[in-house]
């Protein structure tokens, strides 16, 4: 329990960046936070813990909004600004005594309450071992002492938020040029990520984690007929640094959302009923993230989420069976460039790596942790754990998952070319799925009808429905290398209580045959 | 966790920190508890406190705003400052109102000590409780026991000051088939963790699994639903964004009328129909006051089926010459992270004395539905939603539970499933797999849409 007086005395904001600063070309962690990781390994020890590990986390997230809307009675726009940022530092303590988990974290940082709060955890163990069915058994792990950053050229921090206004203001300003669009957004967010890991195991690693998200939003209001429609540009949501902004080419999407929002607000519904589907990798990255990655999540698996996210349609009897068609190989990928996911090392200290999921439509690994990969008769993990705070408990999340690019023959013109009947779906809309994700619904952002093998107008309303098996089986091509594309989302929910992670899907424009579409309110 | 006193006085300090006009501060801390369980053993257990301190600063209607976590002198000096070079080079906000003077604000929770100070040895009794039940039954138990304990503060350089202390708790399982044939589901969220009743939870959650057993399938379509307190609750809270007095007379809600103007003042719904915001209720914690920190109060958003009240804030009020109002809440888990304590839900349908039995045998032929599960907007005007049944679906014949059934998929809104409710029952405090809180009586509708089967279980 946290006191008045630690409350009162807490420790100062530059300890934070000071513990975390170090020269640029440094390979091993910093001293300061060595000596602060070893409390808890050695109050762990007193205790008799079999296992232990300590994460001390400084979390920032910087927001720049800005929204245009008119002013009620006199119709001239106005521009309200949303500026700030916020800063969180502390520490968790994981232990493992009596072969049960304990874990306990506090916002301070000092050598005193990281030897209270490792006992805190280890109370907490002990009486979680009274009902604990067997002991945690962990999957061995190299000790790496190292540091490790998410590759960049500018920290998007030091950018000053004049620019970042601009870059915005711009945008926002470009959406409205139309006197049809009703309101325009647009939004900056950063977030870095330091974090030192200590483990009883031998690791101590510092990393860096920079992430850059953007939005564009643009609403369009019919009153006579009733009738209000939105369209979104979401540039991939990257871990990067501030170079990576000018590729997000807020300017040109601006102006092709503009247009589009104004398209929407006229577009006739879809007529429902079964249809060829071409997504486009800023949808199906979604529909891979709910109807591939989480169902491969061995906890799910396993019964472990069953009170909230679920179990899962798959199970280990499902390894080696098809699950999807041939044309379908997903991979997990902690390693890959400017992805939300990608780390040097994940919160149990395993480094970073690809691993096969689905092989040629053939399901073969479940994603895992340490804790998880004996279960499956695996030697190793796969590196799949992570916590969202220093305050919250790793447990397992999925890495960022890949649809790999089909042959470099296949253009999305030519899957379009092989289409009588169908739709083109684009952006991101509703998502929902069952607890064992197999009956889903998603919708996009954005629709264009397909007959005759070419790409017509806009239509509106359009929701897809099926059942993850068979979707996936009935999909037919995937194009190329050249249009694959990576694509983030930044609010996945897993675990009680909830943690929310970032994530990173990429694929190519894909065809599905004969899916159920429907026509929404 | 810090006094009414501590607070001020931390508030009043980082304030003397600033040289601008409009400074405001919120400081807020919290501590949870929980014990997570699964498989018929404890799989996670954790001890959680945080703080934070969030800055406000404005000058010529610029704001900046920095949030840290850090609280000694020097940390909250380097706050004030980068809230106030924010706002140094933030364009002016157009809707920027002048900052509230002192305020009163009603007390609207009584605060439970011993929720707020609950750990492992009242927790852990009511996990055995369950698993107990479980496998006496050869059932799998997985679930959820938290309490959170927070405090919050707000404060402005023209005198407003308000202080808040609250504590909730929640128990939630669901019981499986080892074979995964069947599962039920049963949940409690309680402002007092001594009323939370694993024994009544556990024995219902294994009732239901043990009833839902090998469920079949029937055709989809639309039947008469009787939808349990908390499959109600998850539906009907969502309609609460509707109520926004701004985006309804900028065309942009189902309040919206066509060509302009509002449907406030039309019977929209049936009779029994009352939707309220009772920050007053024992039953569900509610904040003090609004997100414009005014002084919070009840508010009746339907009455009897006739549109009341649209929700205005500070600043669409002053625009149209309306008294601003507060949220109507039912959104989410406030400040539990997700995990159920603490926060702003002071939704609240109005219900009757008729039990659920009751409910039942008024249908001829329907199903009764559990809860529902990833509910998500398909239409944000129109508020059409979409979902899952989950955790025990059953046909209703000649006003008997007679089979259990597949799970399906819904598509329907708030709106619509109000307009068709045909009865209503008890009203209780549920909270949502997903978060929303709101107290609601179990309800019986027509024609709700369900048009696919989930294979789920």
């Amino acid at each position: 329990m946290l006191n008045r007086r630690h409350f009162i005395a807490a420790t100062a904001a530059t300890f934070a960046g000071n513990l975390f600063a170090a020269p640029k070309d440094s390979t091993t962690p910093s001293p300061e936070l060595e000596k602060l990781g070893s409390v808890a390994l050695a109050e762990a020890k007193k205790y008799k813990a079999t296992y232990c590990d300590i994460r001390i986390v400084r979390l920032r997230d910087q927001r720049i909004g800005l929204r245009l809307s008119p002013d009620r009675g006199t119709g001239k726009t106005l521009s309200v600004p949303n500026v700030g940022e916020d800063s969180s530092f502390g520490f968790g303590v994981r232990v493992i005594v009596n072969g049960a988990w304990g874990f306990a974290s506090s916002p301070l940082v000092t050598k005193e309450e990281i030897a209270r709060v490792t006992g805190e955890a280890v109370i907490i163990a002990k009486a979680n071992a009274s009902i604990q069915p067997k002991p945690i058994e962990l999957a061995p792990v190299k000790a790496y002492r190292t540091r490790w950053e998410t590759p960049h050229e500018k920290d998007p921090f030091v950018v000053p938020v004049t620019e970042k206004l601009d870059l915005l203001r711009n945008a926002a300003e470009e959406i409205k040029k139309n006197n049809k669009v009703f309101g325009s957004t647009a939004s900056l967010n950063l977030r870095s990520e330091d974090k030192y890991f200590a483990s009883s195991e031998g690791s101590s690693i510092q990393q860096l984690i920079l992430q850059i998200y953007g939005n564009l939003d643009a609403t369009a209001v019919d009153r006579q007929a009733g009738i209000s429609r939105s369209r979104s540009y979401v540039p991939t949501q990257a871990s990067a640094g501030w170079e990576y902004v000018p590729e997000m080419n807020l300017g040109e999407n601006a102006q092709r959302i503009r247009e589009e929002v104004v398209e929407h607000l006229s577009a006739p519904p879809v007529k429902p009923g079964k249809k060829d589907l071409i997504l486009m990798p800023n949808h199906l990255m979604l529909t891979i993230h709910e109807s591939v990655a989480h169902p491969t999540e061995l906890d799910r698996a396993l019964g472990y989420e069953a009170n909230y996210a679920g179990t899962s349609y798959i199970t280990p009897a499902t390894i080696g069976k098809r699950i999807a068609s041939e044309h379908c190989t997903f991979v997990g990928d902690r390693t890959s460039p400017r992805a939300l996911g990608t780390v040097g090392y994940d919160d149990e200290g395993v480094k970073a790596s690809e691993f096969t999921i689905i092989d040629k439509g053939i399901f073969r690994n479940f994603q895992t942790t340490r804790e998880q990969a004996h279960l499956v008769g695996d030697k190793e993990s796969h590196g799949c754990s992570q916590a969202d705070s220093w305050a919250t408990v790793p447990f397992q999340r999925m890495p960022n998952v890949y649809l790999k690019p089909g042959s470099p023959d296949t253009s999305l013109e030519s899957m379009i070319a092989g289409i009588d009947d169908g739709v083109l779906i684009d952006g991101r809309g509703s998502y929902s799925i069952d607890q064992q994700r197999y009956n889903f619904q998603f919708g996009g952002d954005a629709f264009w009808e397909i007959k005759g093998g070419k790409k017509r107008g806009m239509i509106s309303s359009v929701a897809y429905q099926g059942r993850t098996p068979d979707f996936w089986q009935a999909c037919d091509a995937t194009a190329g290398p050249s249009y694959w594309r990576q694509y983030g989302t930044t609010g996945d929910a897993k675990g009680e209580p909830t943690q929310i992670n970032s994530i990173s899907h990429g694929c190519s424009p894909t065809r599905f045959r004969q899916i159920n579409v429907l026509v929404t309110d | 966790m810090f006094t009414r006193d501590e607070a001020q006085k931390l508030a009043q300090k980082a304030m003397g920190f600033s040289t601008f006009p409009e400074c405001q501060v919120t400081v807020s801390a919290s501590e949870q508890a929980y014990t997570r369980f699964a498989n018929n053993g404890i799989t996670t257990a954790s001890l959680a406190t945080r703080q934070s301190v969030s800055i406000t600063v404005t000058r010529d209607s610029r704001t900046g705003q920095y949030a840290a976590n850090d609280l000694d002198d020097a940390s909250l000096k380097e706050a004030v400052k980068k809230a106030e070079e924010l706002a140094a080079i933030a364009p002016p906000n157009s809707e920027r109102l002048a900052p509230l003077g002192a305020q009163q604000y009603p007390r609207t929770f009584d605060f439970d000590e011993r929720t707020a100070r609950a750990r492992a040895p009242e927790m852990i009794p009511h996990v055995k409780t369950i698993i107990d039940i479980a496998l006496k039954k050869k059932l799998i138990a997985a679930g959820l026991i938290e309490r959170q304990h927070n405090v919050v503060a707000v404060a402005n350089n023209t005198g407003l000051f308000g202080f808040h202390e609250s504590a909730d708790s929640q128990l939630t399982t669901t019981i499986r088939m080892a074979d995964g044939s069947s599962s039920g589901w049963a949940g409690q969220p309680s402002t007092k963790i001594a009323e939370l009743d694993s024994a009544r939870l556990g024995n219902t959650a294994s009732e239901k699994c043990a009833r839902w057993k090998n469920p079949q399938k029937i055709d989809p379509g639309n039947f008469t639903v009787v939808l349990e307190p908390t499959a109600a609750a998850d539906i009907v809270r969502l309609i609460a964004s509707g109520f926004s007095g701004r985006n309804t007379e900028e065309g942009r809600t189902f309040l919206s009328k066509r060509g302009g103007g509002t449907l406030v003042g039309e019977k929209l719904f049936p009779e029994f129909v009352t939707l309220r915001s009772d920050p007053f209720d024992p039953r569900q914690p509610s904040s003090p006051w609004t997100g414009d920190l005014l002084p919070t109060r009840a508010i009746t958003w339907v009455d009897k089926g006739v549109v009341k009240n649209l929700s205005y804030d500070r600043y669409w009020a002053t625009k149209t010459g309306k008294e601003p109002t507060p949220g109507p809440g039912g959104f989410g888990g406030g400040g539990g992270r997700g995990g159920g304590a603490g926060g702003a839900g002071s939704l609240q349908m109005d219900g009757n004395d008729d039990s659920l039995e009751t409910l039942i045998g008024s249908v001829e032929r329907g199903l009764l539905i559990t809860h529902f599960w990833y509910i998500r907007p398909v239409n944000t005007q129109t508020l059409q939603q979409t979902g899952l049944t989950r955790d025990g679906v059953f046909l209703i014949e000649n006003g008997k539970i007679t089979t259990p059934v597949m799970n399906f998929r819904f598509l329907e809104s708030p709106v619509r499933l109000l307009k068709n409710a045909k009865k209503i029952g008890q009203a209780i405090r549920v909270r949502g797999l997903e978060g929303g809180m709101m107290i609601a009586p179990a309800l019986v509708a027509s024609d709700f849409p369900l048009p696919s089967i989930s294979d789920a279980i």
